[in-house]
């Protein structure tokens, strides 16, 4: 049987591996652009017909990045206030997506519908309110309104109340009968079942918080203040940009997020393997 | 006779009653936890998001002035809603495009997600080229893709003269632009929604697979009957997200596109319009009151969904 | 996993007790105005900008200034062009507008009459500043119903730019000051090669490097007082100078081809031999190592008079400014003659103060740089009103069908006058 399979296996694998050979050179096309424009000259970044691999390599376009921009300063706030607003969300959303999913309450569905409507207004509509909150709160030019405002979303809560909706309806029965309230069942029970939901909701809220340039932008003044996304849009000058800079800088300020990615798939992986054992 | 039915309805109404108080307790302790757990994304929904709309809702019915001065204009923004021709425009490409890239997006996504779920070699490594277009710079991507389609110097239309084609203006001309666009956003689209959908296909217990196998089930068999219900949760949040944010594109039209390309009439959506309104033409009251105007849209679309989850989700 | 979540809780605790401590710290820091308005106390100054490569020069000149007062901090703060405007506008909503910042002649309207700049008319009399000495349409720019509320920063005006390389290959003799329309035109003429993908002239659509200028060569008049001039027969003369030139002439590239590349790009790759460009490109054409040796510049050419858009940057207080008159004191010295000059060093913008262009022009002595400070004899200043933005987008929307051939000049010249005056006409 073992190479009746074998024999059978490879073919499928095969087209599987063309399939998304193809695909991928398409996803990475603007990606391996902003590599080869990275060590590109000024010059070569803007002719047409497009200069696609340089003649010589410029490094120095990335110690430039370091010395124009303070940019292990942008690499600390980026990361204290990403970590802070990834913890907070993964708390703040699965507790409230446990409730929503798993116990029923009066104005639940209004509640909920109430929250996620929040994502049905363009971003550009709330800037200027939050903005005028962060005034009367004396939070501006801090870290601190970097954070707060993020450690909640709508759609982490979203994304987490599915999770939590398609595990097995009777899995806290046990618990129940035992006399456990809900907040462990949640910590004991719900969340660890839900980890793949969680990985996703915390790739998302460190993309998002990673690149947020608005905001940061807008309460904030003092680079010291300042996060990675700030630091990139400094170097898009009103009339010029230099281009092989500006992609230098995006892969210094963006390495660590396909890191990320890469350390997270474990998890992933993990996963397969666990959900034999579930249910 | 009576004597013994009077006692059984005293124990039974004892043990209704004792019932009732159970349940009580029992709905008092889910309806404290139940609100406990809620309350600080409430309260951060209401502070940080619901308060700001609330006052965009206000705003609407305002004039408002630079810089915070604003006088009561009562409907005359929505007045003007319906009589604008702009936004009649906006709303026809704003439809157009969603139904296009949502639907294909993510059928898209769903493929690359599932054979991205298959234990073949290389799965990580392929799993982070796909997720590389959600990382790369917006900037980055707006110039790959207008090069990709520039009509004079663009790769697209390279290839296409090699086999002695005219390569059409893909951004430049009326008729065509949106549908490129469609293209960079279900591009854009797929590494996104893969994650999430990866992340459902975990969560689906191998044991039914090899139920399936044992039964000597195909591939297609096991696709739509066991992952597409079970991962039917999580494309439901993927297709009501894809839809509320579809609805509200903007960057992407900015950013190929712009306020000065001869075809911005013919790609600009709903949210771009709110954007003129907003920060060109400074008129921040009409610029709401087309934000709430799109807000209902999406609102009622969702609501929808909602209820339309009962036909097609699967819950466990 | 639990474990791990314990450990971020902490750490989550720990970082909010930091950042709450810095926070602290910075209100003192940006505070400085702790009810404390005497002459010992710190003083601490924001002073906002949009350059990122001007920073270093103002950072030299507000070290000028701490020097010679040591009790005020300056602190200078630059926000991206793309999000300048935005910040600065929820600023001044909430009242909490930088103390200094640049402004441009498209906003100085919007700001001066919405009440958040400090006048400084009865300032620059009673220290007696000597406002001549900057470019006379450069203090009408920043002069809103008889007050003043800027010092002019610096300057730009537009010139021809033109490919030398591709003026030797065609035998032509460069363009210079005794340049006509019909000169131009003649020379894009012979530059035109369709076959090898070179053209004449980039006649792209544009405004303060666009129409403006011709408009004015052509004796008309952009906006005043509540009327366009664009439907007005200099006016439109000078519109179809571009029409022509894509259209009658066939010497430049489409709307739409440079849509999808900017004239910018085709110039610095020997696509289009001549194009109006701003004073301030010759950075960009000068670090481009293809355009450095092969470019260069001259006065725009002549209808029936000459005329080019000026423009330049203020510098203005904000009316919520907690020290008005030590703002003031920075003011002054930002536009004196000492820190134009530091400005001038960096090359990187034309300061406004009589007499220091000249270490501009040296900043490279490869392009004709002089031609930009002749020109502003004739100079005039970039049209602005309170919306400047909403009517040159109605301006852009309806001549963009003219300059892409799908509607007559004249007919897009009307709507474009007519929709102008409706914004304008709000605006009273």
């Amino acid at each position: 049987m073992s190479s009746k399979t074998k024999k059978r296996i490879n073919p499928n694998k095969l087209v599987i591996h063309i399939i998304l050979l193809v695909g991928a050179v398409i996803m990475i096309a603007p990606f391996l652009w902003m590599v080869l424009t990275s060590v590109k000259t000024f010059g070569e970044s803007t002719q047409v017909p497009p200069v696609i691999i340089p003649k010589s390599l410029q490094w120095e376009n990335f110690s430039k990045v370091f010395t124009t921009l303070p940019f292990a300063m942008f690499y600390w706030n980026t990361i204290i206030t990403t970590i802070c607003k990834t913890v907070g969300q993964l708390m703040f959303c699965s507790l409230a997506a446990y409730a929503f999913a798993r116990i029923k309450f009066p104005g639940q569905n209004v509640l909920f519908i109430l929250i996620i409507s929040v994502l049905m207004v363009p971003n550009q509509a709330y800037i200027i309110p939050q903005y005028l909150i962060m005034v009367k709160l004396e939070w501006l030019n801090t870290l601190t309104a970097l954070i707060v405002p993020g450690v909640t979303s709508a759609f982490g809560t979203f994304l987490l109340r599915q999770f939590f909706m398609s595990l097995p309806k009777d899995l806290e029965d046990a618990a129940k009968i035992d006399g456990c309230n809900h907040f462990r069942i949640y910590w004991r029970i719900m969340l660890p079942l839900a980890k793949p939901g969680l990985i996703a909701l915390a790739i998302f809220t460190i993309l998002w918080s990673w690149n947020d340039l608005m905001w940061p932008l807008i309460v904030n003044s003092s680079p010291s203040k300042m996060p990675l996304s700030a630091g990139l849009a400094s170097l898009q000058g009103q009339y010029i940009t230099e281009f092989p800079v500006l992609m230098a800088g995006a892969l210094l300020a963006t390495w660590p997020m396909i890191l990320m990615f890469i350390f997270l798939q474990k998890y992933f992986v993990e996963g397969i393997a666990l959900s034999g054992t579930k249910g | 006779m009576s004597s013994e039915v009077s006692v059984n309805q005293e124990s039974d109404v004892k043990i209704q009653k004792k019932t009732k108080f159970w349940l009580n307790k029992q709905k008092r302790g889910d309806y404290f936890w139940a609100y406990l757990m809620i309350a600080p994304t409430l309260l951060g929904t209401i502070i940080f998001n619901i308060w700001p709309l609330l006052q965009s809702f206000y705003l609407s019915f305002t004039e408002w002035g630079a810089f915070g001065s604003y006088s009561w204009k009562g409907i005359v923004n929505y007045e003007r809603l319906f009589n604008e021709p702009d936004l009649l425009i906006a709303l026809k490409n704003t439809f157009v495009f969603t139904i296009l890239s949502v639907p294909l997006g993510i059928s898209l996504s769903i493929i690359v997600a599932v054979l991205l779920n298959q234990k073949i070699k290389g799965v990580t490594f392929y799993r982070t080229l796909y997720f590389l277009p959600v990382v790369t710079m917006p900037a980055a991507v707006a110039i790959v893709w207008k090069w990709l389609y520039n009509a004079d110097y663009g790769l697209i239309n390279y290839v296409l003269s090699l086999f002695s084609i005219q390569g059409p203006r893909w951004l430049t001309d009326p008729n065509l632009a949106l549908y490129s666009i469609v293209l960079v956003a279900v591009w854009g689209a797929i590494g996104y929604n893969m994650v999430i959908i990866l992340s459902g296909l975990q969560g689906i217990s191998t044991t039914y697979y090899e139920a399936a196998d044992i039964d000597g089930a195909g591939m297609f068999v096991k696709f739509f009957k066991i992952t597409l219900p079970l991962l039917s949760p999580t494309l439901f949040f993927v297709t009501v997200m894809s839809l509320i944010n579809t609805f509200q594109v903007f960057e992407l039209i900015f950013m190929m596109i712009g306020p000065n390309s001869l075809v911005i009439e013919n790609t600009q959506t709903v949210v771009y319009l709110f954007y003129e309104e907003a920060f060109i033409n400074n008129d921040k009251g009409y610029a709401a009151a087309i934000a709430m105007a799109l807000f209902l849209i999406i609102l009622c679309v969702t609501i929808l969904q909602f209820k339309l989850q009962k036909k097609w989700v699967h819950y466990e | 996993m639990k474990r791990l979540m314990t450990l971020l809780v902490l750490l989550l605790l720990v970082l909010s007790a930091c950042s709450g401590g810095s926070q602290s710290s910075n209100q003192t820091d940006d505070g400085g105005s702790d009810g404390s308005g005497g002459s010992g106390d710190k003083v601490t100054l924001t002073y906002a900008i949009w350059d990122k490569n001007q920073a270093p020069a103002m950072e030299d000149i507000a070290n000028k200034f701490m020097e010679a007062h040591p009790n005020v901090q300056i602190k200078v703060e630059v926000t991206p062009w793309d999000q300048y405007w935005t910040k600065l506008e929820t600023a001044a909503t909430g009242k909490s507008l930088p103390d200094l910042f640049w402004l441009n002649s498209a906003n100085i309207e919007k700001y001066a009459k919405g009440g958040v700049l400090l006048p400084i008319t009865d300032q620059i009399e009673a220290d007696g500043v000597d406002m001549s000495k900057y470019p006379e349409a450069l203090n009408s720019i920043y002069t809103i119903e008889g007050e003043n509320y800027a010092i002019p920063k610096d300057y730009d005006t537009i010139g021809l730019w033109y490919n030398k390389e591709l003026f030797d290959a065609a035998g032509l003799s460069y363009p210079d000051d005794t340049w006509t329309w019909d000169t131009l035109l003649d020379a894009a003429k012979k530059l035109t090669d369709p076959a090898n993908d070179v053209y004449g002239f980039a006649a792209a659509l544009a405004g303060q490097t666009g129409i403006y200028n011709t408009m004015a060569q052509a004796g008309g008049f952009i906006i005043n007082d509540g009327q366009a001039g664009h439907d007005q027969p200099e006016g439109l003369r000078g519109l179809k100078f571009w029409t022509d030139m894509i259209h009658t002439h066939k010497v430049s590239p489409t709307q739409a081809q440079m849509t999808d590349t900017p004239p910018n790009t085709l110039f610095e790759s020997g696509k289009v031999a001549m194009m109006f460009a701003g004073s301030w490109m010759q950075i960009e054409f000068n670090q481009n190592e293809y355009t450095t040796d092969k470019v260069d510049v001259t006065v725009l050419p002549q209808d029936k008079q000459r005329g080019v858009v000026i423009h330049g940057l203020g510098n203005v207080i904000a009316q919520n400014t907690k020290h008005p008159d030590v703002a003031w004191e920075f003011l002054k010295f930002l536009g004196s003659e000492e820190a134009n000059v530091i400005q001038a060093e960096t090359g990187t913008v034309i300061p406004a103060y009589e007499g220091t262009q000249q270490t501009w022009i040296d900043s490279n002595p490869k392009f004709n740089l002089q031609v930009f400070i002749d020109m502003t004899e004739y100079a005039i200043p970039n049209p602005a009103s309170i919306e400047t933005r909403a009517w040159q987008q109605i301006e852009t929307d309806i001549l963009t069908k003219a300059w892409a051939g799908e509607l007559d000049i004249e007919e897009a010249a009307k709507q474009a006058a007519e929709g102008i005056e409706g914004i304008l006409a709000k605006e009273k």
